[in-house]
């Protein structure tokens, strides 16, 4: 005890020191303040005889000092399946739950009885309710077949019960069979369910058991499906072929594996097999008479609600009403119950939805939604609600009924429309009564086509005034520039200088005007020297040519040509130059020149 | 040759209005059957009018209310819509829009907020106009302004009312556009619509959309379409089941 203590200390602190003591303290005695509860439970009422039921022996809130012993029956076997444990925590409530599961297998017929089970659990003593199994010996129960006990695998189709009614729904076991020495399944096939007078629902596989027949252990794959009948007289459901790709477990009889010298590895062996059900008569009773009047075939086991909200309202408002019928049974076919009473109400045709709460979808809830418009303030009430359903199981009619719901009606604007006029004018048109006629003129037809946004040449238009506004904006921009670079001005100045000085000399040199050619040629010179040098125009003389272009390393080449220009314009004065040829000659060599000019640098 | 050209001219102008004189027989045809009682007939012809390529919204509007009168409330109310968005401010549109809407159980239907309401009361066309007139206003003050620099403190004021009259109706028409494009609504033209939770025929069914209610189209798979409605329920119904707008 006290290396206990010390452990636990080590580990937690000191429990009335700590949080996590006083935590693990709480749940300690949550767990152990729960009263400890022993029950003990059959999975299934009967069995047949060398099939096997289990039973489990559930203790919450505590474990028994041992495993509990089942006493000995006569002629039922008991084996110990194994016990498991569960704990578990939800919102501050523990509970821990020990279950010890026992197989129970009869070999004769009879009824069994497991007595009431004595368990000591935290010094307390428990005893568990008596519990019967039943065994049957029945040829439905066991595969007829004649060497049953031979066959690797059998199909089994069984239903609860021979006679069922019009429109119930049934629940059938399809069992497989597979005897014990088949380790595995590769295919399994079978074919669809056909069978004249009956719909097939939904199938679903079990949980496998075990089961003897003859002195062969089979292993049984239970498949679930339902079926409702839709026919009345004696049916019967055709065979159900199979086949399966079975594995078997080696039987060690086979040859020496030189790869496994030691038979390490299991050698299975494959087969198909082929097997089917046996054909099985059904009796459909037709639903007997005396239906209630509200009956509309439904089958099965219900019940019935009805809501509605909202319950205070004016005439004309909707109500919605909502009605949930939940059970056993075809709920698809189930129909809303009439609503032929409910004539002061404008009733919308109701919608429905159907949630199964099981997986073969024979069990769940129709949920009714319908729309109610009170028509008059005479309704105080939805009227009751009643709802027939045939019971299969005790073959009568029941009646279902939901009290009516108290409903609040106030006039609505119509209603009020001559009090309200009698006080004031109102401040709302009472509601239309109907549409408005149909217009007598077609009006202007316009093309259905996309919308003008949606249209490409919308956009183009919309790019036209940006586009002209911005050309304007750069025009300003240029001239602004312009007007603050004086260089630049004077450069396109005797750009426009040059360029009409050009056409006149071209003129002047037709006209045989050689005075007035050279006086052109050389202002032409000068204006382009002056610009090029940034000097005033008319100080340009043939004396740049030294003082200015041989400086800035002009090539002597475009000196020479422009000395030659400024030596003829002298000579011209003394000497005139008559023909026009030779005048026009002299207009190539000044654009030479003149560009070479513009090639200098400032 | 002068002849030559009017002819031609007037053959031109002929063949042009050919159709709509044909539609307008039509029409009249149509009204004839409405007030003869025979809705359905007149609808078919209100229809095959309109599946000409050219609508206004007085022809939609009488093929809602022939609609409406053969009991065909989704329908009408289809119609009705798209004639209300070619006008918008029309009273009678409006008033049997909502008339025909009152017919149903309210909550299914997806409903516009104000925003929605009030960018409604001009069609896309008008607010697309107005924006564009405004902005050509905007550049020609702007232009006036580059080729007459002395007018530019006048033009000041101007040019600027414009240029805010060209934004806000250049966001209405954007807000309008964009709400139409990413929210297109359906309207259910089958008496109960199968929503479904995929768009498969044999999918678990999700909800039932009654006839007439206004759904928002999310997504378009082959012919599924995929609606929410007025309860923030999602599905996928077949587009036959539904008019778009």
């Amino acid at each position: 005890m006290r290396d206990w203590r010390l452990w636990f200390e080590r580990n937690f602190g000191n429990p009335l020191k700590n949080g996590r003591g006083v935590v693990l303290a709480l749940l300690l005695a949550s767990i152990s303040l729960r009263a400890a509860t022993f029950s003990a439970t059959l999975d299934r009422d009967t069995v047949s005889v060398g099939d096997s039921a289990q039973l489990s022996l559930v203790f919450q809130g505590g474990t028994p000092k041992e495993q509990p012993q089942l006493p000995n029956i006569q002629d039922l076997r008991v084996g110990y399946g194994g016990q498991s444990s569960q704990f578990s925590w939800v919102n501050g409530e523990s509970s821990s739950t020990v279950t010890y599961t026992y197989t129970l297998t009869p070999v004769q017929p009879g009824d069994f009885t497991i007595p009431p089970i004595e368990v000591t659990v935290g010094g307390e003593t428990l005893h568990s309710q008596p519990v019967t199994i039943k065994a049957v010996r029945n040829a439905s129960v066991e595969p007829s077949a004649p060497n049953a006990d031979q066959q690797l695998a059998m199909l089994k189709l069984t239903l609860p019960k021979q006679e069922i009614y019009l429109g119930e729904v049934v629940q059938a076991e399809l069992d497989l069979y597979l005897r014990e020495n088949v380790v595995g399944v590769q295919q399994f096939q079978f074919t669809p369910f056909t069978a004249d007078g009956f719909t097939f629902g939904k199938t679903i596989q079990g949980s496998q058991r075990m089961t003897q027949v003859g002195s062969v252990r089979y292993s049984i794959v239970p498949f679930f499906l339902t079926l409702t009948a839709v026919k009345t007289g004696s049916l019967k459901l055709d065979p159900l072929d199979c086949s399966i790709d079975l594995q078997l477990a080696g039987t060690g009889q086979r040859q020496r594996d030189p790869f496994d010298p030691f038979g390490i590895f299991q050698h299975n062996e494959e087969r198909r097999v082929t097997t089917s059900t046996d054909p099985l008569p059904l009796t459909v009773l037709p639903l007997p008479d005396g239906a209630p009047a509200d009956f509309s075939g439904a089958v099965g086991n219900y019940s019935l609600r009805m809501t509605a909200s909202p319950t205070d309202v004016t005439v004309g408002d909707p109500v919605t009403v909502k009605v949930e019928i939940a059970g056993r049974g075809a709920l698809d076919s189930v129909a809303l119950p009439p609503l032929s009473v409910w004539s002061k109400f404008k009733v919308y045709p109701p919608s429905s939805k159907v949630q199964t709460t099981d997986q073969l979808g024979a069990q769940g809830v129709k949920d009714f939604e319908l729309v109610v418009v009170p028509q008059s303030t005479d309704v105080h009430q939805l009227p009751p609600l009643l709802f027939s359903y045939f019971d299969p199981d005790q073959k009568a009619y029941r009646t279902l009924a939901q009290p009516g719901i108290n409903l609040n009606v106030k006039p609505g604007l119509a209603s009020n429309a001559p009090l309200m006029a009698a006080a004031s004018k109102p401040a709302t048109p009472p509601p239309a009564q109907d549409i408005v006629p149909i217009k007598l003129r077609l009006g202007n037809l316009a093309a259905s086509g996309p919308a003008w946004v949606q249209r490409p040449g919308f956009w183009a238009v919309q790019v036209v005034p940006a586009l002209a506004w911005m050309t304007l904006l750069v025009r300003r921009k240029r001239a602004e520039a312009l007007a603050n670079n004086p260089r630049l001005r004077r450069q396109r100045a005797v750009a426009a200088i040059v360029a009409s000085g050009m056409d006149e000399l071209k003129e002047l040199a037709a006209r045989k005007d050689s005075d007035n050619f050279f006086a052109t040629l050389f202002r032409l010179l000068q204006e382009q020297l002056g610009e090029r040098l940034d000097l005033p125009a008319s100080a340009i003389t043939e004396s740049v040519i030294d003082e200015q272009l041989r400086p800035r390393r002009m090539p002597e080449p475009v000196l020479g040509r422009l000395q030659e220009l400024f030596l003829a314009c002298n000579q011209a004065r003394y000497a005139r130059v008559k023909s026009s040829q030779e005048l026009e000659a002299f207009i190539p060599r000044l654009e030479t020149a003149l560009r070479e000019i513009q090639g200098l640098n400032p | 040759m002068r002849y030559l050209a009017t002819i031609l001219f007037l053959t031109a102008l002929l063949a042009g209005r050919a159709p709509a004189a044909d539609a307008s027989a039509d029409f009249d045809s149509a009204n004839k059957l409405y007030a003869e009682g025979k809705y359905s007939e007149a609808a078919d012809l209100y229809q095959k009018i309109a599946a000409g390529g050219a609508v206004s919204p007085e022809l939609l509007f009488n093929l809602g209310n022939a609609e409406f009168k053969a009991g065909e409330t989704g329908r009408a109310i289809a119609a009705y819509a798209r004639a209300e968005r070619l006008a918008p401010r029309d009273p009678d549109v409006r008033a049997n829009l909502q008339f025909a809407r009152n017919q149903l159980p309210g909550g299914d239907s997806v409903r516009a907020d104000w925003c929605a309401r009030l960018l409604g009361r001009l069609t896309l066309n008008e607010w697309a106009v107005g924006a564009s007139v405004c902005l050509w206003v905007f550049f020609g003050l702007l232009a006036l302004r580059e080729l007459r620099p002395a007018w530019r403190g006048p033009l000041r004021q101007f040019t600027v009312l414009a240029g805010s009259a060209a934004a806000v109706l250049w966001l209405g028409t954007a807000a309008l556009g964009f709400d139409r494009h990413l929210n297109p609504v359906a309207v259910v033209v089958n008496h109960d619509a199968m929503v479904r939770g995929g768009p498969l025929d044999d999918a678990q069914t999700a909800f039932t959309a009654r006839d007439g209610a206004e759904l928002t189209v999310l997504d378009v798979r082959d012919d599924w379409l995929q609606v929410g409605d007025g309860h923030q329920r999602i599905g996928w119904v077949k587009r036959d089941a539904v008019e778009r707008l």
